[in-house]
């Protein structure tokens, strides 16, 4: 019963819900179908540290089933970027909660496919007690910048990135979020840079490591480097299947390579 | 007889025919000049706003350290004033030792990205730093807020002209009808000059056998500021008064008053000339307009006459006296009632010293002015109202020029032999990087301003010497020798003389005091800026190499690869060695120089935006490394002096001495602060000390003030990268800017690598 529920919020509510359920650890909660074949680096679980890139070309396949759960196709890029981070719809704790639920990431690759991480993208809920002022400043001032990303005003926003990185160089999302405003500006060589140094502070963050990617993915594609933005894009997605970024990013390669295929 | 009489007669009336159409034809040519004048004036541009150069904005946060004296230094550079009692007005501030809080009512301010209206906070210290913030207007917290920049320069003609327009129908109608009451109570019966009022003055004048009253009509007065010089001539005023009667002729009452309104001279704040009511009601009573009392609209009026003879600023007693005078005129001619005169007398003037700020920075602003030379004319800049926002930072500014001019006095003290006459005198440069950001935080071009401009922080190629040294290094690291050596901390160097043959040539390094050490560790070659062993180095790694990695840092002079380049022997700038050293501070990311910031216009539209701009160059595990190795020149190499100086905080650093003992370095940075500085002559003169003793006091002296309320940091190691080839190794840029690895780097565990 509990899985007939599940099967239904899965296509009916799509990425938000999938969160959800990928929470309340199901044995497995949704899966993409990969095709089986010989690529043991999908089956590594999702905070084990990556494997080689090179061999990525996971077949188009994988981008099948999470077209599914979405609810419109996007095909803006700034739109996309908008409402991608799927924790925009679940508040600080429910991250917390999921992420305190021992086994979701941990699971021994029973599935042939990697988990979707829980959400870890609420910035204030990073602001622990230990929390130095300066990064809980620092990450606060990135919440807010990235609140005015999502408002589509990455000018300002920027102007208060700019200043996480002033008061705490070690943070590392404030570096993430410089690298989505200079995306969302349209300078996708700025954002890729910011995007380097963010991933060299994020290696051991796999959902972070995978927003990363996901992102990089998308300057890629806009710079029309269309094989950069597929590596980019399964790179991502092999962190973190429930990267949204990633998966729309390769559907719509898919679709525009059939298109251009016609 | 008659004959000749006639003819006289018709020579002299031809002539006088000819005269007199002469004199209307220069009489209509005249009148048609001032006529242009006027037109012009009124109809063309008539104002000229001079562009403003603001420091870096503020932040404050709550758990940040702050010294409360750090504070209200702060507050009062950025026109604060403090009072007792409750806050009341924007711009007052008030400390309560009991509570230990500091309650600020902030002014408005027009950010570049938006609009800040000004409200009461209270900022709760707890020893030395910042415990809670809260807005008093709601009672809500807040977690940080940022101060606005500080006024740095304006960039004007002539004179700095400080003005907001204001419409008419802005002005409150009793500062109108006051200004009238005192200036030219006939202004709406007169036409531009006023006969009656002429004579009424000079009657009062004769009778009291002094200069009381001016018969000036508004329009005279206007026409004269707008036009004329101030001499008090005659000939000036027959000008004038035409100017005046075709004023009035071709404008109407209400603009004219306008214009007198915005036009007229009422203070003195500094360089900046208070003009208009607006900007008058700021000066004195830090107000707009419509929020002036009766008392306050009168004073205002009141010291048109002798706006700094009579200033509040001055004399309290004066300015009081002036009011009533105005006061006492209103309630004459009807326009306020008793009791509001009443009120009015027992209002208090604001009885406080106008604190005089000089926030120069000349040497930052002749850097700024240069950047924005490239995008605006000049007569833009000192005529169109732009405000600049760059990243200086006023304290560290003051401190790199205090540090700066006392080393170099103390230089001279104990080394007599630095000491010259004329024009060739020691000479010292500083420029301080946010490394993160690039910001240029400070710039210090040389000892006086006053006395030579020449910026040497970036119009002054020098030899960087041994600064260069960690380009080598660094290079051996990432690459490796061409010998096959992985290079690591611990490998052992053989610092001994050598020879090093190149192009048919030899060339042979030699140390400092001509002292060999042997076998030395990498780390202790780097440490004690061994040049024979930094030389063997070079030569395994090859010249190109090590080239290629200065410029990848940061270095954009021309270098030539020639193997005294190992040694610091080509020219760069010091703005250049920061930017370079602030790459390895900011774990391999090199960022862009950013002195201006923001630009925007007179309607806050944004001109022009330069942000933060940085590229991983290096690996940040290499940066690492080699913020590693630096360390130990502060701990224990060249550098350690500054430790027993009293510097103790994390940083990294590296001593720059030339073969030819003229120019002096230290680079020195933090991870959150980089100061560069050189010490030298600008002629061919010898210093004869090295960057040890010449700069390295310097240095430390200005560190050690700037980083005071800093939070301690140290350098952070990156991530351990699972698998090195995912690590963004960013090393050789290929085609379109796409990125290949570098070769993978041993970090080397650092207990083992002790310096022999």
């Amino acid at each position: 019963m509990a899985g007939f529920d599940r099967r239904r919020c899965f296509f009916t509510l799509g990425i938000a819900l999938l969160l959800t359920c990928a929470a309340c650890e199901p044995p497995r909660p949704y899966r993409i179908p990969i095709p089986p074949p010989s690529n043991p680096v999908l089956r590594t679980p999702p905070p084990a540290p990556l494997p080689l890139p090179s061999p990525p070309s996971p077949p188009p396949a994988p981008v099948e089933s999470p077209r599914k759960p979405l609810p419109q196709e996007p095909n803006i890029r700034e739109q996309d970027l908008k409402d991608k981070p799927p924790a925009e719809r679940g508040p600080g704790k429910e991250t917390k909660e999921s992420a305190a639920l021992p086994n979701t990431g941990g699971i021994p690759p029973a599935s042939e496919t990697p988990l979707p991480l829980p959400d870890d993208s609420s910035l204030l809920a990073k602001i622990t007690p230990g929390v130095t002022p300066q990064r809980a400043a620092s990450l606060r001032l990135t919440e807010e910048g990235k609140k005015l990303l999502d408002s589509g005003d990455p000018a300002k926003a920027l102007t208060r990135l700019e200043r996480t990185i002033v008061i705490d160089s070690t943070n590392p999302y404030g570096y993430f979020y410089l690298a989505k405003a200079q995306y969302q500006l349209g300078r996708y060589r700025e954002s890729l840079n910011f995007l380097n140094i963010a991933e060299s502070r994020l290696a051991s963050e796999p959902f972070w490591l995978a927003e990363v990617h996901a992102l990089r993915g998308e300057n890629y594609r806009a710079l029309g480097q269309l094989q950069s933005a597929e590596a980019s894009y399964q790179q991502a997605v092999r962190l973190n299947s429930g990267n949204r970024t990633a998966t729309d990013g390769l559907l719509r390669l898919k679709t525009d390579n059939s298109f251009s295929g016609k | 007889m008659t004959q000749s009489k006639l003819r006289f007669l018709s020579i002299s009336l031809v002539a006088l025919l000819v005269v007199t159409s002469a004199g209307l034809i220069f009489g209509a040519w005249y009148f048609k000049q001032l006529e242009n004048t006027v037109t012009e004036k009124f109809e063309g541009r008539k104002w000229v706003f001079p562009s403003k150069i603001y420091s870096d904005s503020y932040l404050l946060y709550v758990g940040a350290p702050l010294r409360p004296e750090t504070l209200i230094e702060k507050l009062r550079r950025l026109g604060y004033y403090a009072t007792t009692g409750e806050l009341r007005a924007k711009g007052e501030y008030r400390t309560v030792r009991s509570s230990g809080t500091i309650e600020v009512f902030l002014h408005d301010f027009a950010f570049p990205s938006e609009q800040f209206t000004g409200v009461p906070v209270r900022l709760s210290m707890q020893g030395n730093s910042l415990a809670r913030i809260e807005n008093l207007a709601t009672g809500q917290e807040m977690f940080s807020l940022e101060l606005e920049p500080e006024l740095v320069t304006g960039l004007y003609e002539r004179i700095w002209q400080e003005r907001r327009l204001v419409k008419l129908a802005d002005v409150p109608p009793l500062l109108v009808k006051a200004i009238l009451a005192v200036e030219d109570e006939r202004f709406y019966r007169h036409h531009g000059i006023d006969p009656v009022g002429i004579l009424r003055a000079m009657w009062v004048n004769l009778r009291t056998l002094s200069y009381q009253q001016g018969g000036s009509t508004l329009t005279q007065q206007l026409v004269k500021n707008f036009f004329l010089s101030d001499e008090r001539t005659m000939s000036r005023k027959i000008p004038e008064a035409m100017m005046a009667l075709i004023a009035e002729r071709k404008y109407s009452k209400d603009t004219i008053l306008e214009n007198y309104l915005n036009e007229i001279y009422l203070g003195q704040k500094g360089s900046q000339g208070i003009f208009g009511v607006w900007e008058a009601a700021q000066f004195y009573f830090g107000k707009p307009l419509s929020d002036l009392t009766t008392g306050e609209s009168a004073l205002l009026a009141g010291l048109i006459r002798a706006p700094n003879r009579l200033s509040p600023y001055r004399s309290y007693e004066a300015a009081t006296r002036r009011r009533n005078v105005v006061l006492t005129k209103l309630l004459d001619d009807q326009i306020i009632t008793r009791k509001e005169y009443d009120t009015a007398l027992r209002e208090k003037l604001p009885q406080r010293p106008l604190v005089k700020i000089t926030n120069d920075a000349p040497f930052y602003v002749d850097y700024v002015r240069r950047e924005l030379e490239e995008n605006y004319s000049n007569a833009v800049l000192t005529k169109e109202g732009l405000k600049i926002f760059s990243s200086l930072d006023l304290q560290l500014q003051k401190i790199a020029e205090r540090s700066l001019a006392e080393g170099l006095n103390k230089l001279e003290a104990a080394h007599p032999a630095l000491r010259r006459k004329g024009e060739d005198s020691l000479e010292g440069a500083i420029v301080v990087l946010r490394p993160q950001t690039g910001e240029i935080k400070a710039m210090v071009g040389g000892r006086s301003y006053s006395k030579s401009q020449f910026n040497r922080v970036f119009q002054a190629r020098r030899q960087p010497g041994s600064v260069f040294k960690p380009f080598v290094y660094l290079a051996a690291l990432m690459y490796g020798g061409q010998s096959g050596i992985k290079y690591t901390p611990d490998t052992i160097i053989n610092d001994s003389q050598f020879t090093w043959s190149y192009d048919g040539r030899d060339w042979q390094p030699s140390n400092y005091r001509n002292e060999y050490f042997g076998a030395v560790t990498f780390r202790r070659a780097l440490e004690s800026s061994l040049n024979s062993a930094t030389s063997r180095v070079a030569q395994d790694v090859g010249i190109r190499r090590v080239r290629d990695v200065a410029h990848r840092l940061g270095i954009q002079s021309p270098l030539p690869a020639v193997p005294s380049l190992a040694l610091g022997a080509a020219e760069v700038t010091p703005l250049e060695v920061a930017v370079a050293y602030s790459t390895l501070a900011n774990g391999g990311v090199r960022p862009r120089p950013l002195a201006v910031r923001n630009v925007i216009d007179q309607n806050t539209k944004v001109l022009e935006k330069r942000d933060v701009r940085s590229e991983q160059v290096i690996s940040p595990q290499l940066a690492f490394l080699m913020n590693d190795l630096l360390k130990g020149v502060l701990d224990r190499g060249t550098g350690a002096m500054a430790r027993r100086w009293g510097f103790t905080r994390p940083a990294a650093g590296k001593t720059g001495t030339t073969n030819d003992y003229k120019d002096a370095w230290f680079v020195g940075y933090t991870p959150d602060l980089l100061a560069v500085v050189w010490v030298g002559f600008d002629g061919p003169s010898k210093l004869n000390l090295s960057g040890a003793e010449a700069a390295l006091p310097i240095w430390t002296d200005f560190m050690k003030s700037a980083t005071a309320s800093m939070p301690v940091t140290d350098f952070v190691p990156p991530a351990p990268t699972p698998g090195s080839e995912e690590a963004p190794n960013s090393c050789e840029p290929g085609p379109e800017g796409t990125i290949t690895p570098c070769p993978p780097v041993a970090v080397p565990a650092r207990a083992s690598s002790e310096p022999l």
